[in-house]
């Protein structure tokens, strides 16, 4: 499948960039766009957390197929969980422990919740840290 | 009765930190648990910090073997973020440093490999060939590692001695091709040792998101300077090279393969350099705005994302690395094999933990 045909197939509007295709979308949908993108035989490439200004957190999943970047954003409360796609795609473990890590989002449906960077006592969202900041 | 073998994260046969916990019964693997973070810097909190000329130099730490790809990846984002076009110049030559450090990265790997293998004549041809690529980069930037090549913009070196590089590109293909190639495809030491160890099914390679030459020796045929091409590779022809088998012989040959393809590529960039600046002056800070921008790394797929809000000091730099994307996949490789194969595997990845944890 092509990454037209895979776009096609999940509803939205897609937004054409420099860097790909972007689709804005809810968080509660990440699933079944994964499934989609699995059976189009898409690429897992990574997950972009991004700190909003008013208590916000942009989230970003994002697939390749064929060269094509597909990227779907979501715009999240800050403290609030997201849907895990482990089960989908075993190449999101370690985005989805590093998101967690980083910025302290929590993915939800995973067997494992070690972190990834982090010691288990460590406190997750070490790059919310101001300068001088311990964990 | 099963039983379980923590190696790591100090290893003798691995210069990086890096811990693999195999449970086995008898001398096979059932399973595994990988642990990384023991190198964690924090790059992408710093980067988040420093202003963006400040970063090239940050960013170009992140591995020490594909510095020049980190620092340039930056760069490139930065570029796309703020519409800034790199002149011709500065581009090829932005390619000769990429397809050197692939070279350089490839061979490294070769070399490890072949003691691994047990092949320890193997090893010190490759490390000869090695050496000239690094006496190739040294020469060009002063550096032997991080060579400090890229601005905003473009590159800070022009290129004084296009004739060394080309005797060098052509003299590694051709020991490539007539010895290493002929020894990794038909030598029956590397074939007993590797053929069908550590498969990774193409299936497997998809779900898992493996990248670069991981991908290619599981068939997934796959390049970013083929499929979205960046700088001039679109002027410039090559082959990606990809295998079926998806065992470590599979890994052991793309990578061969690619050497070849490099030098090609460094050939015909040196024959069609054009004349001109090598970068777009003096630039300091981009506009507000966002990107993403993926380069094919020696490993693989390097993906970087920055968020700009118009100062020099970036809201967001992400860095999601080849190997970081390819390390996860040694669970599904290990399994079914022997205890003693679990180096070679390992290796056979081209892990690079610098990079993974930055």
């Amino acid at each position: 499948m092509t990454a037209e045909t895979t776009r096609l197939k999940i509803a939205g509007d897609w937004t054409e960039r420099s860097d790909g295709w972007w689709l804005s979308t809810p968080a509660s949908s990440v699933r079944q766009i994964a499934r989609t993108m699995l059976a189009a035989g898409a690429r897992f490439v990574t997950i972009v957390a991004l700190p909003e200004p008013v208590n916000t957190m942009q989230l970003s999943w994002h697939w390749d197929i064929g060269g094509t970047l597909l990227s779907v954003v979501s715009i999240i409360a800050e403290g609030a969980s997201v849907p895990s796609i482990v089960d989908i795609y075993p190449g999101a473990d370690w985005a989805e422990r590093e998101t967690r890590d980083y910025y302290a989002v929590t993915f939800e449906g995973r067997a494992d919740t070690q972190p990834l960077m982090l010691r288990d006592s460590d406190k997750p969202g070490v790059l919310l840290c101001q300068t001088g900041e311990k964990l | 009765m099963s039983y379980s073998i923590p190696i790591g994260p100090y290893h003798i046969a691995l210069e990086e930190p890096y811990k693999i916990e195999v449970e086995c019964e008898g001398e096979n693997v059932v399973g595994s648990k990988l642990k990384v973070g023991f190198n964690f810097r924090g790059i992408e909190w710093l980067a988040q910090r420093k202003n963006i000329t400040q970063s090239i130099a940050l960013l170009e730490r992140v591995c020490g073997i594909c510095s020049n790809v980190h620092s340039m990846s930056f760069c490139m984002t930065l570029e796309r973020i703020g519409n800034i076009e790199v002149p011709a110049r500065g581009q090829h030559i932005r390619m000769i440093m990429a397809e050197l450090e692939r070279l350089h990265s490839h061979l490294l790997w070769a070399g490890v490999a072949a003691e691994l293998i047990g092949f320890e004549t193997l090893f010190m041809q490759i490390f000869r060939l090695r050496e000239s690529v690094m006496d190739t980069l040294e020469s060009i930037s002063g550096n032997r590692v991080n060579y400090s090549m890229n601005r905003i913009g473009g590159v800070n070196r022009d290129l004084l001695d296009d004739a060394k590089i080309r005797q060098v590109a052509r003299g590694i293909r051709s020991l490539t091709e007539t010895v290493l190639i002929p020894l990794l495809t038909t030598d029956q030491t590397v074939i007993a040792r590797c053929k069908g160890v550590g498969v990774l099914s193409r299936e497997d390679a998809i779900a898992y998101g493996v990248v670069g030459p991981v991908a290619r020796a599981s068939g997934v045929d796959t390049d970013l300077r083929r499929d979205q091409p960046y700088l001039a590779y679109d002027l410039v022809e090559f082959s990606v090279p990809f295998q079926t088998g998806g065992d470590v012989l599979a890994r052991v040959v793309v990578r061969a393969l690619e050497i070849v393809e490099s030098c090609k590529i460094i050939d015909q960039v040196l024959d069609r350099m054009p004349q001109g600046p090598i970068h777009a002056g003096e630039i300091y800070h981009v506009p507000a705005g966002a990107a993403a921008l993926r380069i094919e790394a020696p490993r693989g797929e390097v993906f970087y994302y920055i968020a700009s809000n118009g100062s020099d000091i970036p809201d967001r730099v992400k860095v999601r690395t080849p190997s970081f994307a390819n390390i996860p996949s040694v669970a599904a490789m290990v399994k079914g094999n022997t205890i003693a194969d679990v180096p070679l595997i390992q290796a056979a990845l081209d892990p690079c933990y610098s990079c993974t944890d930055r």
